[in-house]
């Protein structure tokens, strides 16, 4: 199996992606890899993208220090898109990521809904490993 | 002559605050208005695509699922995109409409027609809703129409990639999708390296453009770039995701688009079709409202041989170089793909 250098992991501020990124720097401590947080903008985000990011990478910022991992191996990826798609590119330049890390629901995704569900789609369409983080890992 | 769909009511499909709203339709309305059309005004029956039609182009679970997602009350299916109870009904409608306008356009023979229909469509994917876009519209009108031997060429000038239509058609051999839009803009997909699947290879073109582009530079993509393509693969049919967010005004885009330039689009999309009767434009977006007004009219005014402009087109924007590049690196990914040993990438 080749070295896993870079995790991708889906955030967009929710929970359940914060959950994402604490296992992913969990991970990426024991194997030695980097982490990018792979952000998707839509089409309603885009108007206020700059505050966004700001708070995206504020989030970051306190999760890293939390978490203890090295904050020189933590990259914020803001792409347009959605989630699923974004996060398929990830595999490609320039992110070469080697694992997709996700949490069980993103933000805005209802709860019943299957198809629409990031994760499934992630885990039908990728050609390179997704982990989904279970909701119980959220804990704010 | 101007045929347009029957009007569905689709105020059971709104969110409040949410750009992507029956307003839309009352404006295009507006538009259509403007141009005093009397008798050559003629309104095609409303009708609701039947679930034979829509699995053409979507997976049958997807649609179980959104209509019992509407059928519980609705809600956001993703950060963009919504339905509420009504939503499964109207976005069938919608799907319909366009089928019923061709039908319209076949016993006259003549004539053009506009689908003004919401919710939009060019984003939807076969199996999941994405960008607003529930079921994809123009793909189940161009998957009904090669069902019945036509070959569809699909002209997308909205300022987003329609990624749905896009992946839907990937290998069909008798659709050629041509899509100009904003680059980098969301959905992200839509680069000039997408080029089709196996059997269409060549069938998919996309013109990527910068922020600030105006109509000339993408006159000149679909001159350029999309008219000897189009011209070598021989349409019977031409639809067109007829959007009207590249206009200046819109807020949910960088494209310095006037009315004046959809006529033209609107003129040049006229002159791909292979005889009258033959072009029907589908609504996706356009957000301000005053400026898809006045676009509408202005396109489908051209269309129809008259000189309604509220603004003239405009010119002198970034883009020309994208578009040779666009150009280029097609080229490029056509002969790479023809490199590709053919039967070893059958291989299952
Ligand atoms: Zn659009």
């Amino acid at each position: 199996m080749k070295p896993l250098r870079t995790i991708a992991v889906g955030f967009d501020g929710s929970d359940d992606s914060k959950a994402a990124v604490r296992w992913a720097f969990e991970m990426a401590s024991q194997v030695d890899s980097d982490v990018v947080l792979v952000h998707a903008v839509g089409l309603l985000e885009r108007a206020r993208i700059e505050e966004v990011t700001a708070e995206l990478r504020e989030t970051v910022r306190r999760l890293t220090g939390e978490s203890g991992f090295d904050h020189a191996r933590v990259r914020l990826h803001v792409a347009n898109g959605d989630p699923c798609s974004v996060l398929l590119r990830a595999k490609d330049a320039p992110l070469e990521a080697d694992l997709i890390v996700v949490g069980s629901r993103g933000q805005g995704e209802h709860a019943g809904l299957l198809l629409g569900s990031t994760s499934l789609q992630l885990a039908e369409h990728s050609s390179i490993p997704v982990v989904v983080v279970p909701s119980q890992h959220a804990d704010g | 002559m101007l045929v347009i769909n029957g009007p569905t009511d689709d105020s059971g499909h709104q969110d409040p605050g949410h750009p992507e709203r029956p307003d839309r339709v009352t404006a295009v309305m507006a538009g259509i208005a403007d141009l005093h059309l009397g008798s050559d005004l003629v309104v095609a029956p409303e009708y609701s695509a039947t679930r034979a039609e829509l699995t053409r182009v979507h997976e049958g679970g997807y649609l179980d699922e959104l209509d019992m997602f509407c059928y519980e009350g609705g809600g956001d299916l993703d950060e963009d995109t919504y339905a509420t109870y009504k939503s499964w009904s109207i976005a069938r409608f919608a799907a319909g409409a366009g089928i019923s306008a061709v039908d319209t356009l076949r016993q006259r023979n003549d004539g053009v027609a506009f689908v003004v229909t919401r919710p939009p469509g060019h984003h939807a994917l076969r199996d999941r809703a994405m960008g607003f876009c529930l079921l994809n519209n123009i793909a189940v009108t161009a998957a009904k129409l090669t069902s019945e031997g036509e070959r569809v060429l699909i002209i997308d000038w909205d300022v987003h990639h329609g990624n749905g239509t896009q992946s839907i058609f990937w290998n069909d051999p008798n659709v050629l999708y041509v899509s100009t839009h904003q680059w980098p803009l969301f959905p992200g997909s839509g680069t000039p390296r997408e080029i089709g699947g196996l059997d269409a290879m060549g069938l998919t073109l996309n013109i990527p453009l910068p922020p600030g582009a105006t109509g000339d530079v993408v006159r000149q993509a679909i001159d350029e770039a999309a008219t000897p393509v189009i011209e070598k693969f021989g349409p019977t049919w031409v639809l067109v995701s007829a959007g009207f967010d590249a206009h200046r005004d819109d807020p949910m885009a960088d494209l310095k688009l006037t009315s004046g330039d959809f006529a033209e689009l609107g003129r040049m999309a006229f002159g791909f079709a292979p005889r009258p009767g033959r072009l029907a434009l589908f609504l996706e977006g356009g957000y301000d409202l005053a400026a898809l007004q006045g676009s509408v009219a202005a396109t489908l005014s051209s269309m129809l041989g008259g000189e309604y402009q509220p603004e003239s087109p405009s010119s002198g924007g970034p883009g020309s170089e994208m578009v040779f590049r666009a150009r280029a690196e097609r080229v490029l990914a056509l002969r790479q793909a023809e490199e590709v040993p053919t039967d070893q990438d059958r291989v299952i």
